[in-house]
């Protein structure tokens, strides 16, 4: 360390401070072993327990949902397999979430908007999947699963799908799946539903979903940071098959009910109808039409918003089931209600006869016959087989509002008929109790006059009035209706057996009903329903026409028209018995149908063309009793009540 | 007078056979690189093992781990061939390159979240600021010897700080917590092997101190705030700022005494830890291979720093000396912090773990430093102390 040759010197070496530099080393060594130790020896099962249940997961199996056949045993709805794309919200960077999003849209000729929607309408939380596309092409699907890099969060998976074999037909007893919502979720997770599972939203798959869906199954994953599934570890617990459906439907039934309903609504130019074939004596549904429908096949592959917006805005809601889910007034097949009621209370006796004029007055207001001009000195046969309005206006009177809405829960308005379809609603059963709750008044007489024939208050639904003239038929049961007649288990043994369900019994002396029976054969009769008599089939049934709605520019009422009928068991005229009135006084009746058309301005009555129609498809008769020129669109209200 | 003296070493050097040059350099230093690298690409090995492709599959971290391994080496040689003493020629025009560099990188580097860490240089990228810890160490060792004798100066101290300074302002831009660390760590071994003066340097750690809550507000950015504060956290936020830590954590505790084995991390393979081929290598290495592995890699640390700071004892000239504390210090630094970081004693702040994190600039930035150490072992003139 001399001034004179500085660089030649050698530097200022200090062991001091080599030393402390080494020490420093030693100290941070020790500390690093030392915390080694506790994490990996003393802490290390507990370590190794966090490691293990940080990459499994115990996930559940899809279990096959079941299936469904018809009466026949004609398989209705199959599972199909198909590749699905779902997003993890969690691993979709939200800066890029418009891009993957405008990418897979392109690519799967989707909506984004209908993307983003089913992103923020996830039910579980942003770590579950959500599917945004089903019945995916296999070609797309391979495309999406191999851009892992450009599509972050996305996920193709083989799923199986619903096929609806026969889709429009019966989409209205089926229904459809759709994505499980967050309100369902929080309800059914502890049932195992995921949340990317699919629920019956409609129809059967809907009311059976328990039944339907089976039990989840259970494995144990392994999966990695994003929660990806690496490989299966074990099972831990097999995923139970689904049980299927037997319908009560049969399928032909169902076509000829479809063939004649459509034919009535295209002649007729109607918007809205519903046909109902029904077993009277067991309540088995054999054809169930409401139209307009939709393709349950659409919600299958993945509904567009656009498509499904189209459908949910048509105002003559092609989703709901107008034979269950909508009330309608009965018009003149209510005055079933009047006429037994009348009988039971000993108003009338079935050969009183009661003087109808073209008017009855009542609080200085004019009550019609549909006619202007009433029949004459009329009986309970006389007044059911014309409709008389001013015969049932007077025995409503006797009966009062209260009467005749007992007697009218005896045939089971009012209530829902328990049909093992979704939505049904009650109708509206008009008494003192009822208007006072939502009116704050009681009946008035004209009100019990209206409701005497099935207008004012009076409001039911299809299945209602079918329910009530198969207990008319069958002598007085009033039948719970059912479309699903069995439920079978995976091994094809029978879950649950078909059992008729009594709901309930018209408690009337069978002598009443019979004379019922016979009033309604009598319709036809008298040829109120034109040529229906000609045709080599006995059907006792009314038909019905009811005002709703706002009058037009010549004050008339828009109305709907209604048959409902039942046929007896042999429905073959004989010599002993020409007329019938022997047959339907039985009480074996063998088929009971309705037809319902809706707003129809025809000259004749549209419900009982599209009944008698359907009638003849279903016994196979020869000859076409078909008056297609009774279908000319007009208000003729006063022609054909 | 320096042109001369350089001839005549030159000309010393040529005269001196290559056997004597053999037995000067240090093979155990060599060995202790070579191994402790050899581990790194293990560890690019078990990272790049995955499902459906194959570790050689282009652009694999293993296989981009084996070409800057390669290139190491290179450099290793060239470094070692080349005579040290050339640096102080060059110690401006290196300080300025490096500023230059790091300048670059904040104006065209890359990074995650609107940082600037990284240049692409074609379908590599390079962190220069690895680069700029071994060229700052090459300034400061140049500077500290020159001033040797009067380093008891508060002078002496400010002016090594000072020539620090930009280097450690532009990383600190980027903005890169973790090198700025190992700057002012590099900075304080090099001072207290030089010999500065310990009462101006426990003043100047006192100052630091007490500029340490203005930092925390002001230089400080959220993200980094965060991790530090997560590490201090008794419960961290498990979904949040903790979620590395408690990752890193189960790793290393689940790997007891022997590790799951190579390629069997559960943790490794299911990817639950960030950045693990780089900066939480070290959370797979202890899952992987146990407390022996992390043991095994102390001491291959432990025997290297010890190589380092014998070449410095046996340097001929003060160059030797703090060049040698330097690299010693930076070594260091960094295993203690990075490994601290992943058994949670110490804050999380992108450190790398010498030779065992993959990273291209940082294994170069190693090489050139421990090459320049050997060419400076290589030119002692004692072969013994």
């Amino acid at each position: 360390m001399t001034a004179l040759a500085p660089e030649a010197t050698g530097p200022d070496r200090r062991p001091l401070r080599f030393l402390a530099f080494g020490l420093v080393a030693l100290i941070g060594f020790s500390g690093l072993t030392a915390r080694l130790v506790y994490l990996q020896v003393a802490q290390g099962q507990t370590y190794a327990t966090l490691a293990a249940t940080n990459h499994t997961a115990t996930q559940s199996v899809p279990s096959a949902r079941g299936l469904i056949y018809d009466r026949k045993g004609r398989l209705l709805v199959t599972n199909v397999p198909s590749f699905s794309v779902k997003v993890r919200p969690a691993d979709l960077p939200l800066a890029v979430r418009g891009e993957v999003v405008a990418q897979l849209a392109s690519l799967l000729h989707m909506d984004a908007a209908d993307i983003n929607v089913a992103i923020d309408s996830n039910p579980g939380s942003s770590f579950d999947l959500v599917r945004i596309a089903q019945d995916v092409p296999e070609s797309t699907a391979r495309l999406i699963s191999e851009s892992t890099d450009s599509l972050p969060g996305v996920e193709v998976s083989v799923e199986s799908r619903r096929n609806y074999l026969l889709g429009p037909l019966v989409s209205q007893i089926i229904g459809y799946e759709g994505a499980i919502t967050g309100d369902q979720l929080a309800r059914l997770k502890s049932s195992g539903y995921q949340p990317d599972d699919l629920v019956g939203r409609a129809g059967v798959e809907q009311v059976y979903e328990t039944q339907l869906r089976g039990t989840y199954g259970t494995e144990e994953v392994e999966r990695d940071a994003s929660g990806r599934k690496v490989q299966v570890l074990s099972t831990i617990t097999q995923a139970q098959s689904g049980d299927s459906l037997e319908l009560s439907i049969d399928t032909h039934t169902q076509e000829l009910a479809q063939k004649a309903l459509e034919w009535g609504m295209k002649k007729a130019g109607l918007k809205r109808g519903a046909l109902i074939a029904m077993n009277p004596q067991t309540g088995e549904i054999l054809a169930l039409v409401s139209l307009p429908t939709y393709d349950d096949n659409l919600f299958a592959r993945g509904i567009s918003g656009k498509a499904f917006a189209k459908l949910a805005n048509d105002p003559n809601k092609p989703f709901t089931n107008h034979a269950v889910a909508e009330h309608y007034p009965p018009g003149s097949t209510y005055k079933l209600v009047t006429g037994t009621g009348g009988l039971a209370d000993h108003k009338i006796t079935p050969t009183t006869r009661l003087i109808t004029r073209p008017y009855l007055t009542l609080g200085g207001a004019r009550f019609w016959d549909w006619n202007k001009r009433g029949f004459g000195a009329c009986s309970i046969m006389c007044g059911f087989g014309h409709s008389s309005d001013t015969f049932f206006f007077q025995v409503a009177g006797m009966l009062g509002a209260n009467r005749l809405a007992y007697w009218a829960h005896q045939y089971g308005f009012g209530r829902p008929t328990g049909i093992d379809l979704p939505g049904e609603v009650s109708g509206i059963v008009p008494d003192d109790a009822w208007k006072m709750e939502t009116l704050g008044q009681p009946m008035f007489g004209g009100e019990t006059y209206q409701a005497g024939i099935g207008q004012g208050y009076d409001v039911a639904t299809p299945i209602q009035l079918i329910t009530a003239y198969s207990a008319l038929a069958n002598g007085g049961k009033v039948m719970q209706p059912q479309v699903v007649r069995r439920v079978i288990g995976p091994d094809g043994s029978v879950v649950r057996a078909f059992t008729p369900i009594v709901q309930s019994r018209v408690h009337a002396p069978a002598s009443v009903l019979a004379t019922m029976r016979r009033a309604a054969r009598n319709v036809l009769l008298v040829r109120h329903t034109y040529n229906f008599v000609d045709m080599p089939v006995i059907v006792a049934g009314k038909s019905g026409t009811a005002e709703f709605g706002l009058r037009d520019s010549k004050g008339r009422l828009p109305f709907h028209s209604w048959f409902v009928g039942f046929v007896p068991k042999d429905p073959h005229k004989t010599k002993d018995d020409p007329t019938g009135l022997k047959a339907v006084s039985r009480t074996d009746a063998q088929l009971a149908v309705l037809a319902f058309a809706y707003d129809s301005q025809t000259l004749g009555n549209a419900g009982t063309e599209i009944a008698k129609y359907f009638i003849q498809l279903y016994f196979g008769v020869k000859h076409d009793y078909r008056l297609p020129q009774l279908l000319r669109r007009d208000n003729f209200y006063q022609v054909s009540n | 007078m320096g042109v001369l003296s350089v001839e005549a070493r030159v000309s010393d050097w040529a005269s001196k056979s290559v056997g004597a040059v053999w037995r000067r350099y240090d093979l155990q230093l060599t060995i202790y690189t070579v191994l402790l690298g050899a581990i790194g690409l293990v560890m690019a090995y078990t990272n790049s093992v995955e499902d459906g492709s194959s570790v050689l599959d282009a652009g694999s971290t293993f296989l981009r781990g084996l070409m800057w391994a390669a290139i190491a080496i290179v450099v290793f040689a060239l470094a070692t061939v080349f005579d040290y003493k050339w640096l102080k020629t060059f110690a401006w025009p290196i300080y300025f390159l490096n500023l230059a560099l790091l300048g670059m990188t904040l104006v065209i580097g890359d990074g995650v979240g609107g940082s600037a860490r990284w240049v692409a240089l074609g379908p590599f990228t390079f962190q220069f600021s690895e680069l700029a810890k071994i060229l700052t160490i090459v300034v400061l060792a140049n500077y500290l010897a020159a001033r040797q004798g009067r380093l008891n100066s508060l002078v002496s101290i400010l002016g090594a700080c000072v020539l620090v300074g930009p280097a450690w302002i532009l990383v600190m831009l980027q903005p890169d917590l973790g090198t700025s660390l190992v700057f002012a760590a590099i900075l304080a071994g090099m001072l207290f092997m030089s010999g500065a003066s310990l009462r101006w340097l426990g003043a100047l750690a006192a100052g630091t101190a007490a500029a340490v809550p203005f930092a925390w507000t002001h230089v400080l950015h959220d993200y980094q705030r965060e991790r530090l504060m997560s590490f201090l956290s008794p419960t961290p936020d498990i979904q949040g700022a903790g979620y590395q830590l408690y990752q890193s954590l189960i790793a290393v505790g689940s790997g007891g005494w022997f590790g799951k084995g190579l390629t069997n991390g559960t943790q490794n393979q299911g990817k639950f830890l960030p950045v693990q081929a780089t900066d939480f290598v070290a959370s797979i290495l202890a899952e992987e291979l146990g407390l022996l592995g992390c043991l095994v890699v102390f001491a291959l640390f432990a025997a290297l720093l010890w190589r380092v700071l014998l070449i410095g004892w046996r340097a001929r000239d003060p160059f030797g000396l703090v060049f040698a504390s330097g690299v010693g210090s930076m070594i260091l630094f960094q295993v203690i912090v990075n490994f601290g970081m992943v058994i949670g004693v110490m804050p999380i702040t992108g450190i790398p773990l010498p030779f065992v994190s993959h990273g291209g600039a940082s294994l170069i930035s190693l090489a050139l430093g421990l090459g320049v150490l050997q060419s400076i072992n290589i030119r002692q003139t004692r072969a013994e102390w």
